[in-house]
Formats: structure tokens, C-alpha cells, sequence
């Protein structure tokens, strides 16, 4: 079976989650969806727990699997700078394979080829769906994050660590002491576009069958076409307010930390 | 003369690829002497000085410091270096860290000195090279000179037994350059062993015990330096020394 009807196939299944919606009082399909309309917001916001179900859904996707990206694209950027041998290579071909492959096609291919298990957390268990979709956005987030990191850490003049070398530290200490501290800070913005971009990207996570913010948005303008307008622009705001908000959060760190105001590593 | 029996450069030679940079480079020095070495740009020089803490590869010859062999692949560089301060052309100092932490790293980091007595070390040397009033300032805040004069203090700060200066004022501006040379010149008066590569003549004129001259990576002269300069032996001596007091 091609991509696109794997995809069509998942796709449709993720629309289930739309029975649950409430569905407005005028016919579908009728009236233009003006903004402002009374009963159109009326019928957002009498679904807003909906739509808030679907947000938390997105905001613990992008945080779990920005830190995953996190915890595998530093080591990865970092052996890309300074490692050497099979471990190189095997690290740089990974992420050129994970920076080359579609989004959809990596969490179609963590949901049903590697068929990640469900995850049970004692209060709380993860659905293998869910699970999938941390690992495939994470890993790719993780073979971005490794070009940002990479980046960064190249940046730093090779002096650096030749003085850190000098006072006798080793390569490993010198790297940890001297050029990490300045390479996170320059890393800042890179790293702040990677969170706008995994935060919208786990939209995709529809393909697996997940009904997060915009595929519960969607199924909410499927049931009521009057209010597509209405829809798009309620999660459209709540997307803003969490990229603004993150960003203008990454922005105070990087000030803080900023040389030469900042305080020392 | 030195006996050479602390540091005894032997037939030290150097290859980047087919290049040969460094030809059979010998010279000794004493506990207590300043060395200086001069000689053209592309010379040798700073690659040889490199070479006594392992910043770079020498492919031939032996380099004893202090009875051990420096260029043996036995021997951990690390030790080497917490033994050996090196002031580097371009400052290098880190550029995250206030100057205190510049110099408290090493003693912190290397020497495992806790935090207060890593501090309060770092705080002698910025003292003894006339910053105690910047120890909160980054290295963008500094000027040139002052730069210069904290890289001083963060190699002081491991209680080196040799000092390598890697053109310590070469990319100082000409005002600046006075305060560094002062700093050295107070090396000098407590006793400090220092291997410099400098174009500063009249700094090596003053407190050099030998000058070793370099040219395309040989040794074409070396001896005390009113010798040196005053009764150069060599032709190229001469032509450099005239070449460099033209620009002076």
C-alpha cells in the first residue's frame, strides 16, 4: 500500500473522536462562517474542554518529546564535533536518515512497523499511540536539535578549548567546562525555533490515530461547517500563546545568561 | 650558560604533512632562565614552543623537562601541562567566565581546590598582575592589556614550574603593551623559568639569558643576547635584527 493511503486510511479512523463533539444548532453547510457570529463562537466555546483536552495532549507531546530531543540530539551533536570513527558515522547517517524522512511516514512507521508497547507508569498509563508519537517526534527533534547543537559547538573558537588543554584539563573537561557553557547560550535561538516547529508538527500525530489540538479542531468544523473560521482561529490563539510564550521564555534565559552580563558557568 | 638541566630541547624536528617546520631544534635552559626566540613569521618559533607542552607534535627528537621526557607517548599531557602556563598570542581566555573564574577554574577544576580556596587563589594573581579591582569583569569588559595580563594570571594560578609566552603582546595596541611587559618583567625579578616567543626586543634585550634566533625552522644563531644583537655571527641574524629595528 502507498503512503498517502495508509495515510488517507489512519486518517479517516482519527475522525472518530468527532462523534463526541457538540454539534451546533443551525444546519451544516448553510450559512458562510462569519467571524463573530453569536452562535459559532458560542458553539467553540461550549466545546472548549474538547478543544483543551486536545492542547494538553499537544503541550505533553511537544514537552516530552522536545526533551527527548534534548537527551539524544546534545550527545549527538556533540560526538559530531568530537567523536570519531563508526560512532560518527553511525551518528550522522542516523540523523540524516531522520532529517530526511517524512514526519508522517517516521510515526507511521513507530506506531505500526517497530510497534512500540504501551507504557504503564503506575498512576498513569501511556498509550502505545502516544508513545510512538514521543519517539518519532522526538527522535527527529533529536536529529535537528544535533545540527543545532553541532552548530553551536563549532562556533566556539578552537582557543577555547586550546587554553581550557592548557591549564590542564582533558579534552572531555575542557569540552564540559569551557566550550558547553558557551555553546548552549548561542544555541538558544535554533533551539527556539525547534520548539515553534515540534509544536506545530505534533499536529501529524492525527496519523496515528491521536485527536490532538488541530485534529480535534478539525473534527469540531467537520461536524459544524459554519464555524470552521471561528475554530482555526481559537486554536490558532492558543498555538500562539504557547509559542509566544515559550519563546519570550527562551528569550529571558538567554538574556540571563548572556555574556558578559550573565553569571559564569 | 645554562647547563640545560632543567629543560633540554634535543634535534626537535616537525613535519604539517611534507612540510617540515621544525628542523633538529636544540637549545637548554636552566631553572630561573628566560629564553627568548626570535626569528620571521613562519619561522618555527611559536610550533616549538607549542611543542614543549604538547599543544603540538613534535615527530622527532626529545624534549627533558625536568628529567622526564616530554615527548614520550607514556606521558600524561594533562600532568604536563598543569606544570607548564602557557600565555597565549590571542589571549584565549574564556569568555563566559569573569576574570576570578577564569583563573579559578584550573585550581577548582585541575588542581581540585575548593571553591573558597580556588577563589582565594585566583584572587593572589589577579592581585600580583594588578586586576584585584576587575575580578567580577568578563573578558569583553577588559581592555587588550588587561586581557592579557588575567591569561597571566590564570596560567600563574597553577603554580607553574615553566612559563611559555606565545607572543604575549603581538596583538596588544602599542599603549598596551607596556603593562603586559611589566607584568613579565616582575616574572622575571621572582624567579620564574619562561620560555618566550616574542618580537618584543628590547624586553629580550633586557631580561633574556640566552636568545635563540629561528629561521624556516632551524636554529641559525642563539647566545646572550648583547651578543646576539650587538655581534650577530650569522648574515640572516643580522638582516632580521636590522629588518625588525626598521619597524621599531
Amino acid at each position: 500500500m502507498s503512503v498517502s493511503g495508509t495515510l488517507a486510511l489512519v486518517a479517516a479512523e482519527s475522525l472518530d473522536p468527532a462523534a463526541q463533539a457538540v454539534t451546533g444548532t443551525r444546519p451544516a453547510g448553510i450559512a458562510p462562517a462569519f467571524i463573530g457570529e453569536a452562535a459559532d463562537w458560542e458553539f467553540v466555546l461550549r466545546n472548549a474542554d474538547y478543544l483543551g483536552v486536545g492542547a494538553l495532549l499537544t503541550i505533553g507531546l511537544t514537552i516530552a518529546s522536545i526533551l527527548l530531543g534534548f537527551l539524544v540530539g546534545f550527545p549527538a551533536g556533540a560526538i559530531e564535533v568530537y567523536g570519531d570513527g563508526y560512532l560518527k558515522r553511525a551518528v550522522s547517517v542516523a540523523g540524516v536518515v531522520l532529517r530526511g524522512t517524512p514526519i508522517v511516514v517516521i510515526l507511521i512507521v513507530m506506531y505500526f512497523v517497530v510497534g512500540v508497547p504501551q507504557i504503564n507508569l503506575g498512576v498513569a498509563s501511556v498509550s502505545s499511540a502516544v508513545t510512538a508519537g514521543i519517539l518519532g517526534l522526538g527522535l527527529r527533534s533529536a536529529a535537528y536539535q544535533s545540527q543545532i547543537f553541532r552548530a553551536a559547538l563549532s562556533s566556539v573558537d578552537a582557543g577555547q578549548l586550546e587554553a581550557g588543554r592548557s591549564i590542564g584539563l582533558s579534552r572531555f573537561e575542557a569540552v564540559r567546562y569551557v566550550v558547553v557553557p558557551q555553546a548552549l547560550r548561542r544555541s538558544i535561538p535554533g533551539f527556539q525555533n525547534e520548539f515553534t516547529i515540534v509544536l506545530k508538527d505534533t499536529s501529524i500525530v492525527f496519523a496515528i490515530g491521536l485527536a490532538e489540538l488541530l485534529t480535534r479542531g478539525y473534527d469540531l468544523f467537520s461536524e459544524q461547517t459554519t464555524a470552521v473560521l471561528e475554530v482555526i482561529l481559537f486554536i490558532s490563539a492558543i498555538y500562539f500563546v504557547l509559542t509566544f510564550t515559550t519563546n519570550r521564555a527562551l528569550d529571558r534565559l538567554g538574556s540571563y545568561y548572556a555574556i558578559p552580563e550573565g553569571e559564569s558557568a | 650558560m645554562s647547563d640545560g638541566d632543567f629543560l633540554t630541547v634535543s634535534d626537535v624536528s616537525k613535519w604539517y604533512g611534507d612540510e617540515q617546520v621544525l628542523h633538529d631544534v636544540s637549545f637548554e635552559m636552566d631553572r630561573g632562565d628566560v629564553t627568548v626566540l626570535i626569528g620571521p613569521s613562519g619561522s618555527g618559533k611559536s610550533t616549538m614552543l607549542r611543542c614543549v607542552n604538547r599543544l603540538a607534535e613534535a615527530q622527532e627528537g626529545s624534549i627533558r623537562l625536568d628529567g622526564e621526557e616530554v615527548l614520550s607517548p607514556d606521558l600524561d599531557v594533562d600532568d604536563l601541562r598543569r606544570e607548564v602556563g602557557m600565555v597565549f598570542q590571542g589571549f584565549n581566555l574564556f569568555a563566559h567566565l569573569t576574570a576570578l573564574n577564569n583563573v579559578a577554574l584550573g585550581p577548582r577544576r585541575v588542581l581540585g581546590l575548593s571553591e573558597a580556596d580556588a577563589r582565594e587563589r585566583a584572587e593572589d594573581q589577579l592581585d600580583r598582575v594588578g586586576l584585584a579591582d576587575q575580578l567580577d569583569s568578563y573578558p569583553a569588559e577588559l581592555s587588550g592589556g588587561q586581557q592579557q595580563r588575567v591569561g597571566i594570571a590564570r596560567a600563574l594560578a597553577m603554580e607553574p614550574k615553566l612559563m611559555l609566552f606565545d607572543e604575549p603582546t603581538s596583538a596588544l595596541d602599542p599603549e598596551l603593551i607596556g603593562e603586559v611587559l611589566e607584568v613579565m618583567h616582575g616574572l622575571v625579578d621572582e624567579g620564574m623559568t619562561m620560555l618566550v616567543v616574542t618580537h618584543e626586543m628590547s624586553f629580550a634585550r633586557e631580561v633574556a639569558d640566552e636568545v635563540v634566533f629561528l629561521d624556516e625552522g632551524h636554529v641559525v644563531e642563539r647566545g646572550p643576547p648583547d651578543q646576539l644583537f650587538e655581534r650577530p655571527e650569522k648574515e640572516r641574524t643580522g638582516r632580521f635584527l636590522e629588518r625588525i629595528a626598521s619597524h621599531d
